[in-house]
């Protein structure tokens, strides 16, 4: 009973916190979601609207859009960070000259501010003053043009992201990789497991859980992007970049329509839980169901 | 004995009144004394007109009165994002918001601002003896409500210009050249027919010569509404679309089939028109906001382009920024047959008059001590030092201050020209659901820039999104 009572003690500051910064803005999140409410529109009071603005999303082609730039933006950065800093973590685990070095300045982009990343890329691609067009087109012919290729500007964004966030999974899976024991890698190479089969029978099982741990951090983040893309390319050209935590933010502070918005952020949140569940089914959960008992 | 120390009384007595005498006959001291350890804070964009009053008037408000000043300068959006939400949320976090000309009117229908006007009135003792509202210029007036009260002090105001270089439309080799492909004499245009054949000229010249040197700048970027704001304000108008083609008489309609003009033959000239410059523009415009277009032309790579005049001056005159000092003139924006007409007769305008104010929100803790600092950068003494270091006039008497009379030699005339042909400009329309209706359309708008879709059918777009969203806020019936 007492222990209880000093146990609930301790985690009074953390419930509190979680409840002012998270639950309480949600709830209100969501009771705007069912009102109309533009502060600048004839009526500036809110307006209960039932599901209407629910209704509204569904058959809004600019919201399924953005929906699906995101979904392919996520994916191409997070499975690239993933992999590159896989790539990454491995390397750190080898000795050799300047490593220390190396990690440290690897590590520098975490502790940049987004807007800041996002004004150093838009820096580094303007058309015909940025060092990354002028190298491609000295080196390749090639006229790179954000404000104009939509593709080029996706493929940035992401490159952008890969840039800032692959040191987290560096650091993350180089953790991981640290602490693994070294007896089932021996155990495995006595039993002639070539170095493929090691990474995926031996390495990949027992890094899962940071794996996952770092996929789910990284893709909830990739979803709600919006200070560097907003500061790199606005959402375009057109909306080829306009991400759906961009668009979040387009209709709620300049549009100031707060019950639509509202309700996108409530369907943004929804749709990466669901994600983020059906990740941990494919990834953890059958395989913990195939395992014999 | 008794007379000798008389006398040094006296003398100290004299001495201690000579010393206290200013003190006395000093206003701004007397007034704040009243509010000593108050920190007034402010939140306005980025731009020189602000950063000056961040970094000289409020330390000689400060210094002058002991109230405290913190100016907080940010982005555009920045600024808005937080002013809207201190205001909305009333947090009173802010005394003073910047108000840009063309959101005051949304901020008056939501009652933001406190009337300055009749707070001086209600209290005469904070009113300033140097500040009188009628020094302001006539721009002071979209800061106005019905009954002619202010709601916010102006502090800067400038109008969109027609930048050219000097030095390359007076070179004789280049004016031969012209003069040769055209069979017109270089001069800087005044029809949308003689921009674009110079513009062409010049980006065609740049290529055949091996110079980084295009015809004309565009506001062009494709997801920011510095593009949106560049049609609609300075290159529609010049066609005779005006109001961004809304007409609040008819039930604010925006398509030409509801009595609107957003997508009218003159909108889809002018937008075709503009679509053609940006494609012969410097690369960087399909990027470029206001900013940008600035930064395009000080480092020579535009012979022509429409430049905000805030820009102006630093372009004009800051040989540390720009590259071509000494070698900027400035005109007035060509025009289509008849708007010229229709904008000195004041049925119309040719351009963008562009500037802001400090407003004091009502939910400000310090509403005093903010009406002090508003009449300090308010006051006519202070705005000729502003004028010169940042372009731009709020006070009539600042036109006759001996330095902006040289500082206009340096910027060709720009304020001659925002004296005597300013009332050709004009501000945003007095719409309440400004930033409402440019983001329901905007979108389509940038697809138009990608080519995604027609300048015709994107238009026709924007009318019907732009009416369907005045629906949804209830302004349209």
């Amino acid at each position: 009973m007492r222990s209880n009572r000093v146990g609930w003690l301790l985690l009074a500051p953390t419930i509190l916190i979680l409840a002012v910064f998270g639950i309480v803005p949600f709830l209100y999140v969501l009771y705007v979601a069912f009102h109309q409410w533009n502060p600048f529109g004839a009526n500036p009071n809110m307006i209960y609207n039932g599901a209407d603005n629910f209704r509204r999303l569904v058959f809004d082609a600019e919201f399924l859009t953005s929906v699906w730039f995101t979904l392919k933006f996520a994916f191409f950065a997070v499975a690239s960070e993933v992999a590159l800093g896989y790539l990454l973590a491995q390397l750190f685990m080898k000795d050799s000259p300047g490593k220390g070095f190396f990690r440290t300045i690897h590590t520098l982009p975490l502790i940049v501010a987004p807007i800041v990343v996002g004004s150093v890329w838009r820096l580094m691609t303007t058309p015909s003053i940025g060092i990354i067009p002028y190298l491609l087109n000295d080196w390749f012919g090639y006229d790179l043009n954000i404000g104009r290729d939509a593709t080029s500007a996706f493929v940035i964004t992401v490159i952008m992201d890969i840039w800032h966030w692959t040191p987290l999974v560096t650091l993350t899976l180089l953790a991981a990789l640290v602490s693994l024991p070294k007896e089932p890698f021996e155990q495995a190479q006595i039993d002639g497991a070539n170095r493929w089969q090691i990474f995926w029978h031996v390495t990949l099982p027992m890094i899962r859980p940071a794996i996952l741990a770092t996929v789910f951090i990284r893709l909830m983040d990739a979803l709600r992007t919006v200070d560097e893309v907003w500061m790199l390319t606005g959402g375009g050209p057109g909306a080829a970049t306009r991400y759906v935590g961009l668009h979040i933010w387009k209709l709620v502070f300049p549009k100031t329509d707060y019950g639509y918005g509202s309700a996108i952020s409530v369907i943004v949140l929804y749709l990466t839980l669901v994600m983020c569940w059906l990740l941990y089914v494919g990834l953890v959960a059958r395989r913990d169901r195939k395992r014999p008992s | 004995m008794f007379r000798r120390s008389g006398t040094i009384v006296a003398a100290l007595a004299a001495g201690l009144l000579a010393t206290a005498a200013p003190a006395m006959a000093d206003f701004w001291s007397d007034a704040g004394a009243k509010y000593q350890g108050v920190t007034l804070h402010g939140v306005t964009e980025s731009t020189p007109p602000s950063n000056y009053i961040k970094d000289v008037l409020a330390p000689a408000f400060e210094k002058a009165t002991g109230i405290k000043v913190e100016i907080e300068t940010t982005s555009w959006d920045q600024m808005y994002d937080k002013a809207i939400k201190d205001m909305e949320a009333k947090t009173g976090i802010y005394d003073m918001v910047y108000i840009e000309q063309d959101i005051i009117y949304a901020y008056l229908a939501r009652d933001f601002l406190v009337d300055i006007t009749k707070s001086l009135k209600d209290d005469p003792s904070l009113k300033a003896p140097d500040f009188d509202e009628s020094r302001f210029t006539t721009f002071a007036n979209y800061f106005k409500n019905a009954d002619g009260d202010l709601f916010g002090i102006p502090m800067e105001a400038f109008i969109k210009l027609y930048l050219y270089r000097t030095d390359l439309f007076n070179d004789p080799a280049i004016k031969e050249a012209f003069k040769k492909e055209t069979g017109k004499d270089l001069a800087p245009a005044k029809t949308h027919e003689d921009y674009t054949q110079i513009a062409e000229f010049f980006t065609k010249w740049g290529k055949d010569n091996g110079k980084e040197i295009w015809g004309s700048t565009a506001q062009a970027h494709t997801g920011h509404p510095a593009s949106w704001y560049e049609f609609f304000e300075s290159v529609a108008p010049t066609f005779g679309v005006y109001n961004w083609g809304i007409d609040a008489s008819k039930n604010y309609a925006a398509s030409v089939a509801e009595g609107g003009s957003m997508n009218s033959d003159k909108a889809k000239t002018a937008l075709k028109w503009w679509l053609h410059l940006r494609d012969i523009a410097p690369p960087e415009s399909a990027a470029s906001t206001w900013t940008e277009v600035g930064t395009t032309f000080a480092a020579g790579r535009a012979a022509q382009g429409f430049v905000y005049g805030e820009n102006a001056a630093w372009i004009a005159s800051d040989a540390e920024k720009s590259k071509v000092v000494g070698n900027v003139g400035v005109a007035l924006p060509p025009v289509e047959p008849g708007v010229m007409e229709e904008a000195e007769a004041g049925k119309g305008y040719i351009g963008y008059y562009d500037g802001g104010a400090f407003g004091l929100p009502v939910t400000s803790k310090n509403k005093e001590a903010a009406l002090l600092f508003l009449q300090y950068i308010g006051q006519d003494s202070v705005q000729g030092d502003w004028a010169v270091a940042a372009p731009r006039i709020t006070n009539t008497a600042t036109y006759d201050d001996p330095k902006v009379i040289e500082m206009d030699k340096t910027l060709g005339g720009y304020y001659t020209m925002l004296k005597d042909q300013g009332k050709l400009f004009a501000g945003a329309p007095p719409y309440p659901f400004h930033a409402q209706v440019r983001e329901a359309t905007a979108p389509i708008f940038y697809r138009i820039l990608t080519g995604e879709v027609g300048p015709d059918e994107g238009l026709d777009q924007m009318a019907a999104a732009a009416e369907a969203e005045l629906k949804n806020l209830g302004y349209r019936k």
